[in-house]
This record gives structure tokens, C-alpha cells and sequence, in this order.
């Protein structure tokens, strides 16, 4: 019996019918039993000011504590102007400051990138795999998960369609392998 | 001769920032054709989407503002190895709704200055990467990876030893405006 695991996803698009909110939302329900995926609130954040560090908002509290919790971490974001988007770097901001207090550090994380566009979103996924090493977060390669949204990708019952569901299946039980290497 | 607007975007909102304090040194080293116009970015709402169709007042002030310059000023710190979250939100704003970006064409120049040895390159290297795609012609060299340092700003002007340094930049970002203008 495996134990239970904790894991934050950070979804870098605010707006109500994201397609990387969905594709998020489908990707949880294929957690195998006992493991937990948390959705993490970004959109009210206020703006990482390094004149807050000794003072922050109850949010960016409130962000830390579920980071602090979390045995892994899913970031999953639209790609803006070939990176990823500014609301998710401002949570990764946050949660990384003040300097030498990051949160985020150790924590085994995985990207999903989701688009319209045939790139997939696949440039904002290397941008932050530049800024999750530096965070020093073991960050699963393979299954790479740069996604086009199309008709069908999430069904109307929010699951995964048929044309994704085991290459999705597969990257869910890999990453949730890694994360289990890293959890004593 | 008619005078260039030049946006200056820093990509730090603290009050006491090094980026704002090196920049505001810097613009007094600009030449008469060079005007430069601070451009407020910590009061703008989260970029949404859902919002494309009803913009903040904050947002159409900044569209606004970078619609009306003839250039770009890019002044960044580096947070974790990247540029800040708050400067890539007010990229994100000005360059929506889809097809609707106001940066299209602007030249730019990128710069920043940082407490460590690296300088923010690492932070001017994703910032590129996001400005090629915005389609906004950048000033190569000379690069300014600046380390944050007693005397880079001695009362409110470029110090001593980076004078001659920082002209040399401004004077090669003021050329390229004037080629792409």
C-alpha cells in the first residue's frame, strides 16, 4: 500500500475556461488512489515587491503554506510571447522569496504546457525548466507533455478524451513515480 | 530634429530598486533627440484573458503609453534566473487581445543591473527570446550586465567609472532608434 502524496498544480492561466485549467482538471482524475492533486490559487497574488518580503500578504502566505505541504508540484501554463505566462512567474516569484527561503527548493516537479498552436507551448515549458533548476526542483523529463488543445482533448464529463488517455495515463503514473523517489 | 519617446519599462517595483535608480541615472545621459517616458507597471491587474474585451484603465494606459513611443527601454532585474513575473505580466498585457500587440516594431534595448556577477544576463537572455517574438528590433551590442555596486549611481547620475561605459550604450541605442524610426 503505497503512502498518500500531496501534490500542487499551479495552473499559469487565470481565465475561467482555460484550456490548461481543464487539461489540469482532466490530468487530476487520473491520480491513482491516495494521491492528492491540489489546485493552487495564483490570480490573487498582488505583484512580487521585495518591499513586502518582511510583510507579506495573507495570499502569498497562504501560497507558501501549500508549497511547504506539497510533495510535488505540476505546473501547467499557456505559453505567452514564446515563455511562459508572467501571472505564473509572479507565483514562482513569491514562493522563492525572501532570498534563500524558497519554497519551492527539492520539491520533484513536472511541466505540462497546453496551446492552440501546434508549438504546444513547448518554449514556455523551456523557459521555466531554466528557472526550475536554479529553484533546484528535480524536474521530470520524460515523458515530455507539450500539448495542442483540440476538439475532444477533455470531454464534456471532464476526463481525458480517448485519443490522449493512455500517453496522458502514462505521464501521470511516471510523474508520480518520480515524485514518490523523492518523498522519505 | 524631432524628438524620440522612449519608454523605459523596469521590470522592479520596489521603491528603493538598483534597476530604477540605474535607469533614471541613465536617461540623464541621453542625447536631445532622446526623450524617455517611465512607464508605471505595478498597478496593473493579473493578465486574463476574459478580460481582452473590457481592459483595466491601468491596462489601456499602458497600451496607451507603449503605442505612442517610438522605442523601448527594457530595464530588468533577474528572479531566479529569468526575468520578473511583474515585468512578463505587463509584457502580456500590451501585447493582447491576439494580433492586437502595440510592441510590434518598437525598437529596444535591453539592460539590467543585479547584485550578483551574472548581472541579469541570464534574465536579458529569456527577455530576447520573448522580444524577437514580439517582433521588436533589439540593440546586440554593446551588452549592459551590470552589477550592482557602491558608486554605480552617485547622487542621482551615472558614477565615474561606469560614465563613459553607459554613454557608450546610450549613444548606440540612441543610432538604433533613429535606423528603425
Amino acid at each position: 500500500m503505497s503512502s498518500p502524496l500531496n501534490i500542487a498544480v499551479v495552473v499559469g492561466s487565470i481565465r475561467k475556461d482555460s484550456y490548461n485549467r481543464r487539461f489540469a482538471e482532466a490530468l487530476a482524475k487520473l491520480a491513482p488512489e491516495g494521491v492528492k492533486f491540489n489546485f493552487l490559487r495564483i490570480d490573487d497574488l498582488p505583484h512580487y515587491d521585495q518591499d513586502d518580503d518582511g510583510d507579506n500578504a495573507p495570499e502569498v502566505r497562504r501560497l507558501k503554506a501549500e508549497v511547504e505541504a506539497a510533495d510535488g508540484v505540476l505546473f501547467v501554463t499557456p505559453e505567452y510571447n514564446r515563455s511562459y505566462s508572467g501571472v505564473l512567474k509572479n507565483a514562482i516569484d513569491q514562493a522563492s522569496r525572501p532570498y534563500g527561503q524558497a519554497k519551492w527548493k527539492g520539491k520533484p516537479a513536472a511541466i505540462v504546457t497546453v496551446s492552440y498552436g501546434p508549438l504546444s507551448g513547448a518554449m514556455a515549458a523551456q523557459h521555466l525548466r531554466n528557472v526550475l533548476a536554479v529553484l533546484d526542483m528535480p524536474t521530470l523529463n520524460q515523458p515530455e507533455m507539450y500539448i495542442q488543445w483540440k476538439d475532444g482533448l477533455v470531454d464534456e464529463q471532464g476526463n481525458v478524451g480517448p485519443a490522449s488517455k493512455d500517453f496522458a495515463q502514462n505521464f501521470v503514473d511516471t510523474f508520480v513515480a518520480w515524485v514518490r523517489r523523492f518523498k522519505h | 530634429m524631432s524628438q524620440k519617446t522612449v519608454a523605459v519599462v523596469v521590470g522592479s517595483i520596489r521603491k528603493e530598486s538598483f534597476n530604477r535608480q540605474f535607469a533614471e541615472a541613465l536617461v540623464k545621459q541621453f542625447p536631445a533627440e532622446l526623450k524617455a517616458q517611465f512607464i508605471r507597471i505595478d498597478d496593473l491587474p493579473l493578465y486574463n484573458q476574459d478580460d481582452d474585451g473590457n481592459p483595466a484603465p491601468q491596462v489601456t494606459r499602458l497600451r496607451g503609453e507603449i503605442k505612442a513611443a517610438d522605442a523601448v527601454l527594457f530595464v530588468t532585474a533577474e528572479y531566479n534566473r529569468s526575468i520578473p513575473g511583474v515585468l512578463k505580466n505587463a509584457i502580456d498585457h500590451a501585447s493582447r487581445p491576439w494580433g492586437q500587440s502595440v510592441w510590434a516594431g518598437k525598437p529596444a534595448g535591453v539592460v539590467g543591473v543585479s547584485v550578483g556577477a551574472i548581472g541579469t544576463s541570464l534574465a536579458q537572455q529569456h527577455l530576447r527570446n520573448v522580444l524577437a517574438y514580439l517582433d521588436m528590433p533589439t540593440l546586440g551590442q554593446p551588452e549592459m550586465f551590470l552589477q550592482w555596486k557602491e558608486g554605480l549611481v552617485q547622487d542621482g547620475a551615472i558614477g565615474p567609472d561606469s560614465k563613459e561605459f553607459v554613454q557608450k550604450y546610450v549613444d548606440a541605442f540612441a543610432a538604433w532608434v533613429k535606423k528603425q524610426a
